[in-house]
Order: structure tokens, then sequence, then C-alpha cells
């Protein structure tokens, strides 16, 4: 087949147009998501969900440990007697809160896509 | 008043390239899609071999013809898929005009079906997404599927353009 | 991958505007964490009426607290040694309205059951992790079954006959605590806001040109059940089983009791209410709660709630007409419906 040189040159438009939209688009999808968390009622920290980490926070009743794991979080674990929070498991959309209510540690999911304004739980 | 109104054999050709490329949409609407409206769009195909045996005016009533009929056939007119395929048609009619002018005026760098196919299937792909961004959903994270869906495009449309490239060189080897 | 987009498109759609005048506050108060949204206001005057709410939660949960040294410890304890005790202003009126959802709920709803929920160990701010109390010993409070109905209120002067009698309004407090907090947001002049506490939730207004969204939280796990959206005014309110409870050998104990038994409520998991009262929806999810998928419907009837959606212990989703137009569904696949008549 005989290709002419528009063609060429067409390809070579439309491959860095593709390029160039890849570099300035692609990377904001995984940006956005935090997490807010709370120690009583003061904002402790404010952080992204990327990534792989663990984050002691220290309550009334001791530390709980909460893990983030790539745009998701939870409670590894909670000095609180019954683990409601434990067992509550992940988190990941925005506006969903995880707490523990005896120990005073809260996470709520800010940014991303609020698919609900509140949360009836 | 009476109007004669003359066909030729050249009308029926094209005729008959609207009514498959009307088919090759047909059969693309019954496939899945991420996003209402966006299809391979392989129908392209007969609109780059009319652009490239009959000139732009025929090929731009095959594409816009086939949007039509096509809703109406598969009862979307006027619907928001209508409207995507129609802004999608309408740009890729547009750049392709832009393109068959270049070419006649710079003929040293015209392009082949393959380039028109190229630029028709992403100036259709950028024309639905404008307009499903303007109109459906304004949301600045829709931008994070463009650069996916442009170069879904591109290859469907270097996949368009071979096959129509060798259609061309069927037709004009039996006539 | 397919279904993936599709959910990014779903969720595009029913997003507005990045960029909004959004004010979210959370507060670790009443005994519960309360979440208030404000919307379309300054962030000082948000802020300033974030400050209030806080402060009045603060009192609210002193004065109407059952185990704490206050008022209604007090009434509570004049009540034991006297049978007669003057009830207190701030106490009057959840002392009227409860009355009145008492007989409302045929009994169902009851704060006059303090003494099991001491015996059950659900009067503590944190739950205890068992074992339940023996069943001698909540059988020998059902000896003298102590029921609101017990109590007599005659203007400002409460008796009561029954020794086992010990007031706790949690089952109504929050909702009324909602209530009040939405009336002090209006008078603030707060146009849009939503109070969450806990599993009770009012809304005032909108969210700009278009109506609050609430997602109903699934009872068994973290995932959203259902979603609707809330006109101005109306309190969304849920109670289950899961809001306190612990497991003992497997066997889930929670906090929400059936007086006639003395032992939690079976049959159903959570009771979602809508209403305009969040006192009467709170009382009332309770009372749904502890009648169950049998009873539910006259018990709706009685009390006079429209929009009920009750989920049992197979998951299945028992909703009258009206709540079901109002439902849809976040979950996949879709769990058993049944639809009642009309309420």
């Amino acid at each position: 087949m005989n290709y002419k040189r528009g063609d060429i040159l067409v390809m070579i438009m439309a491959l860095s147009l593709v390029a160039a939209l890849f570099a300035t688009l692609w990377g904001d999808s995984r940006r956005g998501e935090e997490v807010r968390i709370l120690a009583g009622d003061k904002q402790l920290a404010l952080v992204s969900l990327s990534g792989h980490r663990e984050i002691r926070v220290d309550g009334p009743l001791g530390t709980s440990t909460l893990e983030i794991d790539n745009g998701r979080i939870r409670f590894a674990d909670s000095p609180c007697a019954n683990k409601v929070c434990v067992h509550d498991g992940w988190a990941s959309r925005g506006g969903e809160v995880v707490a523990c209510l005896p120990n005073r540690v809260s996470v709520a999911i800010l940014g991303g896509e609020y698919r609900f304004d509140a949360i009836n739980f | 008043m009476n109007r004669v109104v003359q066909t030729t054999a050249e009308d029926y050709r094209i005729a008959w390239l609207t009514a498959l490329a009307i088919t090759i949409h047909i059969l693309e609407s019954a496939l899945p899609s991420p996003l209402p409206g966006f299809k391979p769009g392989l129908a392209n195909v007969i609109v780059i071999v009319v652009l490239v045996s009959y000139g732009w005016r025929a090929a731009a009533w095959v594409s816009l013809l086939r949007v039509l009929v096509g809703s109406l056939l598969a009862g979307t007119f006027l619907s928001p898929t209508f409207l995507l395929s129609l802004s999608g048609a309408l740009a890729s009619v547009l750049i392709l005009a832009l393109a068959s002018a270049l070419s006649r005026w710079l003929p040293r760098w015209g392009a082949g079906p393959l380039g028109y196919s190229v630029l028709a299937a992403m100036a259709h792909m950028a024309g639905q997404f404008a307009v499903a961004y303007a109109v459906f959903i304004p949301h600045a994270a829709l931008l994070n599927l463009l650069p996916i869906l442009m170069c879904a495009a591109l290859i469907f449309g270097m996949l368009s353009g071979m096959i129509a490239a060798a259609m061309i060189s069927r037709i004009t080897t039996r006539s | 991958m397919l279904k993936w987009l599709s959910g990014v498109f779903i969720a595009l759609l029913l997003n507005g505007c990045a960029k909004e005048p959004l004010y979210q506050e959370q507060l670790f108060t009443f005994g519960t964490l309360v979440n208030i949204s404000i919307w379309g206001e300054d962030e000082a005057v948000a802020r300033h009426a974030v400050d209030e709410l806080a402060h009045d939660f603060d009192v609210m949960h002193r004065d109407w607290h059952a185990w704490h040294p206050g008022p209604l410890v007090s009434l509570n304890e004049q009540l034991l040694a006297r049978q007669e005790a003057v009830v207190p202003p701030e106490l009057l009126p959840l002392m009227q309205q409860s009355l009145a959802l008492y007989q409302a709920s045929g009994g169902l709803f009851d704060p006059a059951i303090g003494r099991l929920l001491q015996l059950w160990g659900f009067e503590a701010d944190v739950p205890p992790a068992g074992p339940p109390p023996a069943d001698a010993a909540v059988q020998a409070l059902l000896a003298r079954r102590p029921t609101l109905g017990d109590v007599e209120l005659h203007d400002n002067v409460v008796r009561s006959s029954n020794p086992n009698i010990w007031l706790d309004f949690g089952a109504v407090a929050k909702g009324y605590g909602v209530d009040k907090a939405v009336d002090r947001l209006r008078a603030l002049g707060i146009r849009n806001a939503i109070v969450v506490a806990g599993g009770d939730l009012k809304v005032v207004g909108a969210r700009g040109d278009r109506p609050w969204r609430i997602g109903v939280r699934h009872p068994r796990g973290s995932d959203i059940l259902a979603s609707l959206n809330a006109s101005s005014g109306e309190c969304i309110l849920t109670s289950g089983d899961y809001e306190r409870y612990y497991e003992f050998e497997g066997q889930r104990y929670h906090h929400v009791l059936d007086p006639r038994s003395g032992y939690p409520a079976r049959g159903a998991v959570s009771a979602t209410v809508i209403h305009n009262s969040a006192a009467t929806a709170d009382a009332a999810a309770t009372a749904l709660l502890v009648a169950g998928p049998q009873q539910w419907y006259a018990t709706a009837r009685a009390m006079g709630i429209k929009y009920v959606m009750l989920v049992d212990q197979a998951g299945t989703v028992h909703m009258n007409p009206a709540m079901a137009r109002r439902i849809h569904f976040e979950v996949d696949p879709l769990p058993r419906i049944e639809l009642s008549d009309e309420l």
C-alpha cells in the first residue's frame, strides 16, 4: 500500500497530540483524594490517600492505627472494646466517614466525587 | 411544478455506500460502550472511500445521512446519543473539508485514505467529547478520560484508514 | 473496566461543580460524631453557627444524660425515693413529647427501661464486651415490667408507681437535639444545611439548585445501601443493630431492647424513617426496629409515619410504596424487596 507524505504528517501530529493529552490530563486522575483525620474536635491532619502507609493517632484510650492503601483507608486497629471501627472496613468514597467513638478518632474522605452530601449511618 | 430528478450511476453508488455506512453504524450501536455514543467508528471507512473517490461534498452527505438515518432506525433520533453522533460527524466533516482543500492546494503534502481517516476519527471523537463535556457533564474529571478516548480514536482511525485504502484500490482496479 | 467507566460516568452526572461554598465540620459531642454541612454562607458565618451548635449540643448532652450527674439523674433519683418529682424546664418538652410518642408506639418506644439498658451494659458511653446478663436478672426486672405508662405527668409534676423505672431518653434525645439544632441554624439565618448526629439526619434548604442527596448506610458493612433526595425540613433517620452492640460467643447483642422481652430486638436489623420531626422519627425508628418485619406496618400507621424502610435479618427490604418511589438502591444485585400497602 502506498502512503502519501500527508499521511505521515497526520500520523506524527496525531501521535504527538495523544502523547500531549496523556502528559497533561492523565496524571490528574489519581489526585485530589484526601482524608481528614480528627482526634477529639481537633483536625489532626489532612493527608493524601495515595500510596500505602500507616498513621498512628493518639486518643484517650490509646493509639488507633489507620491504614492507607491506594485510595482507601481503614482502622487497622483501635484500643476500643468492640472494634466497630475496625469491622467497618475500608472507606474510599468522598464524604464517607469512619469513626472510633470511644477513642474519639475519625476519618472523613474529602474531595474526589461526593456522590452524597451526607451519609445516614 | 414538475422537476425531473436525474439519477446517475454515481448517485446509485453513493446511495449504496451510504446504505453500507448505515448498516455498519447500526451494527456498531449494538456493541456495548463505556460512554453512550462512543463507538469504534468503522462506518468511517465508507466516508473515507467516498471522500477519495467522489470528493468532499459526497462524503459529507454520506456522513450526515448515516447519522440521521442510523438514529431513526435505532430509535435514538434527537436523543443524547444522536447529538453526540451528530457533533462527531460534523467535526469530522469539517476537518475533512479542510484537509482535502489543503491536499488540493499543496498536492505534494496531500494526504491519502490513512491520513484522512485518522483526522476524521480524531475529530469525530473530539467533537463528541466537546459536546458531552459542555452539554451533558461539565466536570473536570471527565477530562481524565480524554487521553484514552483520543488514543482509541487514533487506533481505530488507522484501522479504518487501512481498510478504506484496500477498498479504494479494489474499486479502482475494477473500474 | 466497562463497569468502572460507567460508574465514573454516573458519578459525574450526579455531581455539580468542584468549587462550592460548602462548609463542613465534625464534632465529637452528644455522645456521638456530629457532622454539620452548611452551604452558601460566608465561612465566618458558618463557623460561628457551628460554634453555637457545639455549645448547644454540649448543654443538651449534659441536661439529658440519664447516667451522668445532671438534671435527669436527679429526677430519676427523686422518682426512686419519693415516687414524685418536679420536672425541670430543660427536661419538660422532652418528657411531654416522649409520653405522646410512647402512647402512639403502643409501648414499643419506651424511655422508662433505663434499668434494663443498665443491666445489659448499654448505659455506658462505651458498650461492654459481654457477657450478656443472666436470664434470671432480666426476668426479675420484667416481673414488674417498667413502662412509661406507669408514669403520670401533671403540669410539671411527675409521679411513678413502679420502682423499676429509670428514665433514659436515649432513643429520642438525639432526634430531639437535631430538631433543636436545626431550629437554631434557622434562627441564625442559615438557609441551607445538613445536621447529622450518627443515624439522625435533618436538612434545611438545598445544595444550590439541587436537593441535598443522602446516602443510607448498609446495615452490614460500610457500603451505601440506598440514596434519596431530602427536601427542606425533612429528617432521615436510621436506627440499627450495628450502632451500639457487642458480640459474645458469636451472638450479637445490640442496644435497642424490646421492652416486652427485655432482650435486644430480633427480626429487623435496621429501620429508616423520613419525617419532619426528628424526635418523632427517632422514637419511631426505635419502635419499628422492635416491631420487626411482622408488625412494623401497624406501628408506622399508629405513629403517623409516611415513609419506612426496614431491613430484616435475611437482608430483605420492607418498604411502603411511597418510600419505594423515593429510594434509589446503590447495591448490586438488588436486595429482595417486599412492599406493604400505602401508609
